[in-house]
Formats: C-alpha cells, sequence, structure tokens
C-alpha cells in the first residue's frame, strides 16, 4: 500500500471515530433511558471524552504526518490509534459491566480496521493486545483488584465471577479476533498484491504505448523524407527534361526557321523520347504521392460525373483522330465521393487513356457512372485488344505492361494501373477487369460515397 | 492579319533559361513583347517598370517558394496598376494541390487563404498552343473584367 492510500485510509478512521464516539453516546442514553439498564454514566463519560480529545490530537497530527512524515511515521501513527482504540474500547466495557456487557464483540471492528491499515503482523500484534487488554481486565475484576461495575438490571451479578463463563468467552473472543485477523488480512493482502499487479501492468502498458508512439513518429519521420526526397529528384529530372521538350518542340514547330525533312523526323523521335521519359518521372511521383500515409491530399466532395465530362473532353480529339465513339453514361444530378480532385481526376484520365489508347480505329469507348445505395460506381469499357486471362492480376503491377499492349508500338510507362490501383485504395474503393481477348476489356471502380 | 499578340506585353519570370528562351519564342512569334526576369526581386523590379499585361511564372525558383513570394509581394504592391497585373503559374503536374497551400507561412507577405491569387496554371510542359490559348485567355479575361469595371 503506498504511502498516499495509507494516509487517505487515516483520516478515513478519524472520521470513523467521530461517528463511534457519537454511536457510544446514543447507546448509553438508549441502555439508560428506554431499556432501564443501571449504568455509571460518569467513568463511562469520561472516557468517552478523553476518545474525542485524543480523536482531536490525532486529526491535528494527522495533518501535519500527512505533509511531513515518511512511510514509517505514517505507520507508527496508524498502530498508535489502533491500540488506543482498543484501550479505550477496553475501558468502556470495563466501566460498563465487563465480561457481562455483550458490546465485548466490538472488538472485531478494530481488528477489521487494523487489517486494511496495518502490516499482517502488526494485526496479530494488535490481535495478541486486545486479548491480552480483555484477559487483564476481567481476571483482574474476578480477583477484586479491579472494581467491578455491575450492569444492574441486565444480567445477574455474581456472573462475571464465574470461571468457566469467563473462559468460554475470552476463548471465544479470542478465537473470533484471530479469525477474523486471518481471513481480513488474507483478502486485503489479496487485494494488495491484485493492485499491485494491476499497477506494473498499467505502467508496463503506458511504457509499450510509448514505444509504439515513437517507433511511428520515426517512421512517419522517414516516410515524410522519402517522399520528400523522391518528390524532389522527380522534380529535378523533369525539370530540364520539360525545358528540352520545350526548345525541340520551338524547333521543330518551325518558330527559328525550317528544317530539312529529315532533321524534322529525327527531332520528332527525339520528342518522342523525352515525353517517355517526362511521362515516367510524372507516374513516378504521382504513384509515390497517392501511397502517402497519411494521405497528403485533401478530402473534399468531389463530383465523379463532373470529372468524367472533363475527362471525355480532354480525350475527345485524340478519340476522334483514330475515328473512336468517346461515349458518356452519366446520371443527371452530381454523385459525390469524399478524397482529393486531383486523384479522381488521375484515375478517370488513366483508364481512359488506357482504353483510347489500346482500342483499334473505329471502335467503342464507353464511360459510365451510376449510383448504387452508398456506392458510385464508374465503369470504362472498351471493344480493344482485350487483356488475356493470365495477365490480369499482373496488369497492376509497377512496369508491366501486357505482350498484346507493347505490341501495338504505343507509348507506356507501365505504371498508370498501378497508379489507378493506388488510388482506388486510397479512396477506399474496389477494382475489377473483365476482359476479352479481342473484343474489350471494362474495368470497373467502385467508390464509397457516404458523405458522413 | 495583325498578330494575336500585337502590343501586349508578356513578363516571364522564369530561372532555367532555356525554358524561357522558349517560351519567349514562341511568344514572340505571335507578336507579343516579351521580358524577363530569373528571379522574384529582378521579377517585382520589372513588373513595376515595364507594367506587362500578364506575367507568366515558374512556381518553382530555386528557393522553392520564391515564386509564391513573388505573387503575394505583387498583390501586395501599391499601385494598382501593377498589383493587378494576370499571373499564370507553369508547375509541374501534381503540385497543383499544394499549390493551393502556402509552404512558407512565416513570409511576412503572406495573408491567409485558400488559393494562391493567381489566374491560371499551366502543367510543364505545355505545347506552344496551350500555352498561347491560356495566356489568350487570361488576357481577355483581364480586359472583360476592366471594361465591366469601368
Amino acid at each position: 500500500m503506498d504511502l498516499e492510500e495509507l494516509r487517505d485510509r487515516i483520516s478515513w478512521l478519524i472520521r470513523l471515530r467521530w461517528a463511534a464516539i457519537a454511536g457510544v453516546l446514543v447507546t448509553i442514553w438508549v441502555a439508560q433511558r428506554l431499556l432501564g439498564v443501571e449504568l455509571h454514566t460518569g467513568p463511562l463519560l469520561l472516557v468517552v471524552g478523553a476518545l474525542a480529545a485524543d480523536n482531536l490530537v490525532f486529526w491535528g497530527i494527522g495533518r501535519w504526518v500527512a505533509a511531513a512524515a515518511t512511510g514509517a511515521g505514517v505507520s507508527y501513527f496508524a498502530n498508535l490509534q489502533i491500540a488506543l482504540d482498543l484501550l479505550a474500547l477496553t475501558a468502556l466495557i470495563h466501566f460498563s459491566g465487563g465480561i457481562e456487557n455483550p458490546f465485548l464483540c466490538y472488538y472485531v471492528f478494530h481488528i477489521v480496521i487494523a487489517s486494511i491499515l496495518l502490516s499482517r503482523a502488526a494485526t496479530y500484534l494488535q490481535v495478541t493486545l486486545a486479548i491480552a487488554l480483555l484477559t487483564a481486565m476481567t481476571s483482574l475484576e474476578a480477583a477484586g483488584v479491579l472494581r467491578h461495575y455491575h450492569l444492574g438490571g441486565f444480567i445477574p451479578a455474581e456472573f462475571f465471577q464465574s470461571r468457566v463463563y469467563m473462559f468460554g468467552v475470552l476463548f471465544a473472543i479470542g478465537t473470533m479476533l484471530y479469525f477474523t485477523a486471518f481471513m481480513a488480512t488474507s483478502i486485503t493482502s489479496r487485494l494488495r498484491r491484485r493492485e499491485g499487479e494491476i499497477v506494473r501492468l498499467s505502467e508496463a502498458l503506458r511504457k509499450h504505448t510509448e514505444d509504439l508512439t515513437q517507433a511511428y513518429e520515426a517512421l512517419r519521420y522517414l516516410e515524410g523524407v522519402r517522399s520528400d526526397y523522391l518528390h524532389r529528384v522527380a522534380h529535378h529530372i523533369r525539370s530540364p527534361l520539360a525545358t528540352v521538350e520545350r526548345m525541340l518542340a520551338v524547333v521543330a514547330e518551325g518558330r527559328t526557321g525550317q528544317l530539312p525533312e529529315r532533321a524534322l523526323e529525327i527531332l520528332e523521335r527525339a520528342r518522342v523520347r523525352i515525353r517517355e521519359m517526362l511521362a515516367l518521372a510524372r507516374d513516378l511521383l504521382v504513384l509515390s504521392r497517392t501511397r502517402e500515409a497519411p494521405p497528403l491530399a485533401q478530402r473534399e466532395k468531389v463530383d465523379l460525373v463532373t470529372v468524367v465530362q472533363e475527362v471525355a473532353q480532354e480525350f475527345r480529339r485524340q478519340a476522334a483522330s483514330a475515328s473512336i465513339s468517346l461515349l458518356t453514361e452519366c446520371p443527371e444530378f452530381p454523385v459525390e465521393v469524399m478524397g482529393d480532385p486531383g486523384s479522381l481526376k488521375e484515375l478517370v484520365e488513366n483508364l481512359v487513356s488506357n482504353a483510347v489508347k489500346y482500342t483499334p480505329d473505329g471502335g467503342d469507348v464507353r464511360i459510365a457512372v451510376e449510383l448504387r445505395a452508398n456506392r458510385a460506381e464508374l465503369a470504362v469499357s472498351d471493344t480493344g485488344i482485350g487483356i488475356p486471362e493470365d495477365e490480369r492480376e499482373e496488369i497492376f503491377g509497377e512496369f508491366y505492361r501486357a505482350a498484346s499492349a507493347r505490341e501495338t508500338g504505343k507509348e507506356g510507362t507501365g505504371l498508370g494501373l498501378s497508379i489507378v490501383k493506388a488510388i482506388v485504395e486510397a479512396f477506399g474503393g474496389e477494382l475489377s477487369v473483365e476482359s476479352a481477348v479481342g473484343k474489350g476489356t471494362c474495368f470497373r471502380v467502385d467508390l464509397p460515397c457516404d458523405v458522413q | 492579319m495583325v498578330a494575336e499578340g500585337a502590343g501586349k506585353k508578356v513578363l516571364v519570370v522564369e530561372d532555367d533559361r532555356d525554358a524561357a528562351e522558349a517560351v519567349q519564342i514562341v511568344l514572340e512569334g505571335e507578336g507579343y513583347s516579351v521580358s524577363r526576369a530569373e528571379s522574384a526581386g529582378e521579377g517585382l523590379q520589372k513588373a513595376r517598370s515595364e507594367r506587362p499585361d500578364v506575367i507568366l511564372l515558374d512556381i518553382m525558383m530555386p528557393s522553392g517558394t520564391e515564386g509564391f513570394h513573388f505573387v503575394w509581394s505583387l498583390r501586395k504592391e501599391e499601385e494598382e496598376r501593377v498589383r493587378s497585373i494576370p499571373i499564370v503559374v507553369l508547375t509541374a503536374i501534381h503540385e497543383k494541390t499544394w499549390v493551393k497551400l502556402y509552404p512558407d507561412q512565416s513570409d511576412p507577405v503572406y495573408e491567409p487563404g485558400e488559393y494562391l491569387p493567381v489566374q491560371g496554371f499551366l502543367d510543364k510542359p505545355a505545347s506552344s498552343e496551350q500555352l498561347l490559348s491560356k495566356v489568350k485567355e487570361v488576357l481577355e479575361a483581364g480586359s472583360a473584367a476592366a471594361q465591366g469595371g469601368a
């Protein structure tokens, strides 16, 4: 038991003692006035007065003890109080009939209090003190050394000198006190052990939580550094590439004068390669950003229908140049999902770009949005080259391009579907694909759209 | 036929000279008169002295936040004519989301707000057509606003 708790219980004991004093006064009044027992109230009231006086002293000292004393000091203080209580009880009983008084059994309360407050050994010592006081009082009364205060009108006068009765009462009370001490201290020590375990466990848990929090913070910091680094690298690669691309474009567009056909053709091929590298650096950046946890992107309401219409508009010219009909089927009302608008657009762009890219001239690309209960469903279907069954898992892997896609000779970084998958996951959605080789492919994205 | 950009002045604030030159060639080909600045400080100075009709700004100049600083400083200029010059920001794709948030909020010129007060964004690398149409769009929006206000 810690010091704090012991102090707490001592002040509880002091409050309890005031109640006991009141109880004794009421009992004296009831016994005398209502039951007609002949009591020697003078000495009894003297004892009660003494008890009240020492409780006042304890109360005063208790405040000082609480502020200054060490563990041993507080423990002596508790032992002293209980010993004095036993003495007071013995005195009260002595002046009110001694062994004739049925309140003999009240020693039990003191022993229970002792086992709550004191150590096990101290409790047994207090029990022994109680029995010694009781035995001394009864024996000295019986021997005529101490005056016997007979309780007139209660039980026969000679009773207190009966050896057998005295022995019986002392034996019964003595064993009762020891058993009480035994049971109460067992229970309290078990409780104290449990308490100790709980304190140790919660301490260990707190430590563990602290460790985990630290590890998490360290990881987050590293993730931030990594992502920042990647961002810088990608930027430093992209910037010069973009400049080169612009410079080549200016020349290729004839803004610096006409170039021979052959030079233009080679320039055009150089631009294609530069664009591939730019796309790669861009896709890597997008992929890394999407996978950042917690997502950097703020979550807000985004209308899927608006995004789909914007993307369709962006691809309309490219589709028309290959005579591909680009259809959108959207509801008249907004279909709102929670996420970052940039990412949602990226998702739709990647799917539509693939569909247009891998659909032969004259085919169809259809973008459909549907609201189903609390889900928004986006389906991008085409009449393109299709994806063989054994590649349907792999296409979502980084840098993977299906054999048939590579054969088309079209540009691609192999990161588009990885980005799609990462974005769908960041939105908490689901992604599925159906395809038939030579007939077409349909990607379905299922996004939660419950707006809190 | 009069060239599209005849009489219009464009200030290109861009630390990469090659990129700036490519932009200059495209714009001058359409009749714009172009001047260049390589830092935010030089940009502000030329904005005051030359009063361009539009500013093309590369947001990631050397310090990383110099572009943001330029925008806010320009928007705090004393003279209305300088303060209200439309700005088109050239960004790398996907930086748009974080362009919304001013990265260095301890910068004394910063004022809290959701968006950077600019009139347009162009993803780098933008094609010549995209560049020209964005500049034209911002200039038209600016003159429409000026007429509406008059």
